[in-house]
């Protein structure tokens, strides 16, 4: 792995704990889906996803009020801010780099601070990979962390290093056999995972 | 099994030029029983060139240090440690220990060094996954089978159990490495040269001894006479097998108290884990038969067991507790 110089998060699962239920809502609301919904937010944000991108347009003020409400349930993981200041600290670009609107991604900026440069649906112009692109890091050395084989697929799709964010270990088991570029139990193992491929590239 | 070079050296001194010539690539080679299970186990990481180190006499010894401690060579083996009287005499807790390290046919071999310095032995690891300590960047073992293992007391990347038991026994006993360095001799405490898992070279390990290093002696002070100490393990099977949970316990008692203590766990944690909080609990304490369930409660507060290995925890709170039962019987 080339050296690590940006690190790309999408809140959902990685840095905050989400209600699935808003993002079950938009999907049934907006897109019509009817199958049983997900408990887990991650599962139901990255479906929803889908949907957005395949439909390509949709009622966004409509799908913005239900992710705010999201956001404003959101409680940050403890690991986020002492890792987000590590990370600063060794120079590395964190990026938040989200598919949520852009009024939703700058509520959770405020409720985890940390991040100089934000992107959002709206100003990356498109979901999934669109936000990871617009952040104009060097793809080879970026990270993009995810808890889903979506999240893992998009990282590939815009070539930038997907690493395994290992919640759940059963989840995570059936993960890895996707074969991410790395994997981490906690954000506070960032740092080290910077400095070790710092170290092996001499 | 990848192609190796042997270097025979005759003395420290060619031995880390040596060393220092081929940089991480090459790796000390005494008994073997770790190094060239590496190279079996197709170890990306495992070295191409071995500086043979058992023709150099002066590293190989156990002598009394004319102050009532004893010095080990590093290249002693783990069979004379055990048959050794002088150990025996002195420090009889570290001589259970080291009988109760593998198997007397790999003790023939094995020496002090390699055990203290020995790799991780994490299934996924030397099942050749591509994890931390094998040029990947991911650990199996935190969200694999990790009852056996796997630390119980949190990670930093690499989630692997330290698996030596010599180690523990030798931090009881406040025991000091000596390392032969191109700058000269460096002296650490057991507990410094065993950080637990720390980058050293661009690589994830459990001991501090840079590639071109080598650990040359131990020592160990003179016992106090007031001490007692025990080692305890558990383990699946009586012989072979690493610890799922181990204990070197010394406690030195004067008149009925815990003046000073030392409590090392083994098998729970990416390094022995020396327990300072029962350590301060039982100071100035009776050494008594109730004593031990309070310092369980006390014991292992940091706890962080992964899905599979809780029982660790029970395990090395239980040893604590026969340890300090076993230890009031003695007086």
């Amino acid at each position: 792995m080339q050296p690590v110089e940006a690190i790309l998060f999408e809140p959902v699962g990685c840095l905050a704990e989400f209600p699935a239920e808003p993002f079950n809502e938009i999907a049934a609301r907006l897109f019509g889906r009817k199958r049983k919904p997900s408990r887990s937010a991650s599962r139901s944000y990255w479906h929803l996803l889908n949907l957005m991108e395949a439909a390509g347009t949709f009622d966004a003020g409509e799908a913005e009020a239900l992710e705010l409400e999201a956001v404003e349930a959101a409680s940050v993981y403890e690991d986020v801010a002492p890792a987000l200041a590590e990370l600063n600290a060794l120079g590395v670009r964190v990026v938040l780099a989200s598919s949520l609107s852009q009024r939703a991604v700058a509520r959770f900026a405020e409720k985890c601070p940390g991040f100089p440069s934000v992107w959002s649906r709206d100003t990356a112009g498109g979901v999934k990979d669109a936000p990871l692109r617009a952040a104009s890091t060097i793809p080879e050395r970026t990270l993009f962390l995810s808890d889903t084989a979506e999240g893992l697929r998009t990282a590939a799709r815009a070539g930038v290093n997907g690493i395994l964010m290992m919640n759940d270990p059963d989840e995570a088991k059936r993960l890895a056999l996707l074969g991410p570029a790395g994997g981490v139990v906690s954000l506070l193992e960032l740092p080290d995972f910077v400095r070790l491929v710092a170290a092996q590239n001499g | 099994m990848k192609k190796i070079s042997i270097y025979r050296p005759s003395s420290t001194g060619e031995a880390l030029q040596i060393l220092s010539q081929h940089g991480p690539e090459a790796a000390v080679y005494a008994g073997g029983t770790d190094l060239l299970i590496r190279l079996k186990n197709r170890l990306k990481q495992a070295p191409a060139y071995l500086v043979d180190i058992k023709k150099i006499d002066d590293l190989r010894y156990i002598q009394d240090d004319g102050q009532g401690g004893v010095r080990i060579g590093a290249a002693t083996k783990l069979a004379e440690m055990a048959e050794s009287e002088l150990l025996q005499k002195r420090y009889p807790m570290l001589v259970d220990a080291i009988r109760m390290i593998s198997s007397p046919e790999l003790r023939n071999a094995s020496t002090l060094g390699g055990d203290l310095l020995q790799e991780v032995w994490c299934q996924y690891l030397r099942g050749g996954y591509n994890c931390w300590r094998n040029g990947g960047y991911l650990c199996y073992g935190a969200i694999g089978d990790n009852s056996y293992y796997h630390s119980a007391m949190g990670g930093r990347l690499c989630y692997a159990v330290y698996p030596g038991d010599a180690a523990a026994a030798l931090i009881a006993f406040d025991a000091r490495a000596k390392l032969a360095t191109p700058a000269g001799v460096k002296e650490l405490s057991l507990e410094q040269l065993l950080p637990g898992d720390l980058m050293v070279d661009g690589r994830i390990q459990s001991h501090v001894v840079r590639y071109n290093e080598i650990l040359t002696e131990v020592a160990i002070p003179a016992p106090k006479p007031e001490s007692r100490a025990s080692f305890e393990k558990l383990r699946p099977r009586g012989v072979w097998d690493f610890a799922m949970a181990s204990l070197a316990l010394r406690l030195d008692v004067r008149d009925g108290r815990i003046e000073d203590s030392r409590v090392v766990f083994g098998g729970i944690a990416g390094k022995p884990l020396r327990e300072h909080a029962v350590e301060q609990f039982v100071r100035g304490k009776a050494l008594s038969a109730e004593l031990g369930d309070a310092a369980m409660a006390t014991a292992l507060a940091n706890a962080a067991p992964l899905k599979y290995n809780a029982t660790k925890i029970d395990m090395a709170k239980g040893l604590l507790a026969s340890g300090l039962a076993r230890l009031h019987a003695a007086g």
